[in-house]
Order: C-alpha cells, then structure tokens, then sequence
C-alpha cells in the first residue's frame, strides 16, 4: 500500500476521530469518545479474528512501570480489505495506536489509528 | 465554529485533497467517480454489494434508517422504550443489552441485515435470487418463479420473499415475519404484521438503490421510508463471519 494513500487516509480518519463518528460501534457507553489516548510500545499479541482484531502491547510509562495495554479495531474482514493481513504485524514488533480510552482510565483503547515503527499508518476504517 | 465542525470540515478538506487515494483505501473499485460506469445489465443485480450511505446518512445509518426515526403507534413506542440497544444513542454495554442479535446471535431480519456493516452478494438463479450477506452467512431467497406469498406462511426471521421486475425495477414483497427480531439496530420494533417493499434499481454497474417502505399497522402508525445506496466491490469476495465469535468477545467489552 503506497505510503501517500495511507497518510491520506490517516488524515481522514484522524480527522473524524476527533469530529466523534458515531453510533456504528456497539457499547460506545465504555469508552469516552470526547477523549483520545496514544501508546507507544511493543506488541505482545495480535489476535486477527472475528468479531474485533485486538493488539495487546507492553507500554512503559513515564513511571518506568510497564504496563500491558489492549485494543480492538473492527473486523479483520473489513481489514483485511483495507491491506492487514494476520502476519501484518506481530509480537515484537514496535507500534503506536491512538484511540478513545475507556470512562473507568482501564489500559484498554477503541483503536482509531494505528502506527508501525517506520512511521507508516495502516488503515484502520475509522474502528468500525 | 463548535470544534467537531471544525474537526469534520478539516476532514472534508483532507477528503478533497486525497481523493483518489481515499477512495483506494476505501475499498472503492478503481475507475469509481473517474469515467462514468458502464450501463447495469438488464434484469440483473448480481456481483457483491457494499451498502454505504450518503454523506448525510452515515450520521445515522451506523444504526437506523433516517434521522428521525419512525412514527410509532403507542405498542411501538413502549417496546422502543423498553429495548436496550447497543448500538445507537443508546450504548448499552454488551452486558447489558438485550439486542437479539447480539446476545442471542438471532438473524437480523429484514432489513435490518442491511445494517450490518459487511457486504453481501447477490446471485441470480433461475427460480430465485439469493442474497448471500457476510455477515453470519445469512441468506434471503427472493423467490422470482411468480408464486405468491403462501396464505398460511410459515413465520421467519428474514421473511418470505417474492420478487418481480416492474420496467427496470426489481420490486420485492416480504411478508411473514416472526417477532424476534428489531427493526434496526437503534431498537425499534415490528410486530408479525410487518410488510417490507423494496424497489431495487441498478443505475449503473457499480451503483444500485434500494428504496424500503416497512409497514405494520400495530408497530408503525405510519409507513417508514428510506433508500439506501450500494457500491459493486467485484473485488472482494464474501468472507465468514461466524456470530458465535461475538459472545466469546463479551468479556473483553466489560
């Protein structure tokens, strides 16, 4: 996937993360759409399944204290058709993904963006 | 200007911008908004479809057919209240809700599987055409050998479905619902009276309408109207979706 294309759609989606597209995603009420969280860290494990792709990573924090962060993204169908495949990513890897945090501040986020080391963006269809 | 407007018009710029390539991402089949689409073939809706609204009605149709919703008769409006949806303003946790589709993985009905965000593919047959949908491989046979709806229908959660061309139109009749499914995915309700007709138009190759009027004297004090907009992908094929998945996610959305 061209690397233009990407940022383009970065761009987009980055934008409308924070215009708060809304009611497609069941059980908004757990996450705090007026907010946005970005963690850098290092993949633990990439699950590629129905119903929601998740990526769990080890984050340190300005603490020191690494702490294990979960999110989800939407179905690795409409992924898939965006350029991820199951080996797209993996544990190890180093990836930043910024999101909508949870009310109750639980290290997990709604994925709306997601960054690989080299600074590229893989679609991520607005997290839907 | 209220900072989501701002945050919307500067995506409106950035959609501008990157038109092309947007479109590319978007899984838009190449060619689409460039040169004008070949003619659709006569009496023949067949390839896999994406539902995508306009720019207006993805506002809503995340979870519902129009911005204001049904007129309800008073049975319609009780059961609205008392559903807990998901999905729409409503965001009841996944715990909590009593959305059939999601707790219990029922089929959506018609047309609510119109909502749920995969594709679907239609494939003509002689004595029917099929409508293959992504999501939990769930089928609609519209049934176009000329036979009429049975008198004594057996009731279903997608309906039974006849179908006829009118000129260019196809016109689908569904009838003969059971009462286990929603409406949409906002919890409106229907009862076993509802009466689904769809106008099915292909108005080029790669854009087909679907123009639903949803009656039912008991749920509805007024017939809802709505027309959604469809985009061939000749590219993609129909995945699995498998909706016992969902239960399993259940923990993982406290």
């Amino acid at each position: 996937m061209r690397t233009t294309r990407r940022v383009c759609f970065a761009l987009f989606a980055g934008f409308l993360l924070f215009a708060g597209v809304a009611f497609a995603h069941h059980g908004t009420a757990n996450y705090d759409t007026n907010k946005t969280v970005t963690v850098k860290g290092t993949i633990t494990d990439f699950q590629f399944v129905n119903p929601h792709v998740i990526i769990v990573m080890d984050v340190k924090g300005d603490d020191g204290k690494v702490v294990s962060w979960q999110g989800e993204l939407t179905s690795p169908n409409r992924l898939s058709r965006l350029g991820w495949s199951k080996s797209v990513i993996k544990p190890g890897d180093t990836l930043t993904v910024g999101g909508y945090p949870t009310k109750s501040g639980s290290p997990e986020i709604w994925i709306q963006k997601v960054t690989l080391a080299s600074g590229e963006d893989l679609a991520t269809g607005g997290g839907n | 200007m209220r900072t989501s407007s701002k945050f919307l018009v500067l995506a409106g710029i950035a959609t501008l911008a990157c038109s092309s390539g947007l479109r590319a991402q978007m899984g838009q089949p190449a060619g689409a908004g460039k040169a004008p689409a070949a003619p659709a073939p006569v009496h023949d809706l067949s390839g896999v479809w994406n539902m995508r609204g306009t720019p207006e009605q993805r506002k809503y149709l995340g979870s519902t057919y129009t911005a204001d919703g049904p007129a309800m008769t008073a049975w319609g409006k009780e059961k609205y209240d008392a559903a807990k949806p998901s999905n729409g303003p409503r965001t009841n946790a996944l715990t909590v809700t009593d959305d059939p589709v999601l707790r219990k993985c029922f089929p959506p009905g018609t047309p609510r599987i119109y909502l749920q965000p995969f594709p679907l593919q239609i494939i003509n047959t002689p004595k029917e055409i099929i409508m293959l949908f992504e999501y939990d491989h769930t089928i609609r046979q519209i049934f176009t050998d000329g036979r009429a709806h049975p008198d004594d229908v057996i009731p279903t959660y997608m309906g039974h479905s006849i179908g006829k061309w009118d000129g260019d139109t196809l016109v689908v009749d569904t009838v003969g619902f059971n009462e286990k499914t929603w409406l949409d995915r906002d919890g409106h309700q229907h009862s076993d009276q509802l009466h689904v007709v769809e106008r099915f138009h292909r108005v080029d190759m790669n854009n087909m309408v679907d123009d639903i009027t949803m009656e039912d004297a008991k749920a509805l004090a007024k017939p809802w109207v709505t027309q959604l907009h469809f985009t061939l992908h000749p590219e993609w094929d129909i995945m699995e979706l498998a909706c016992p998945d969902n239960q399993a996610f259940e923990s993982f959305e406290k």
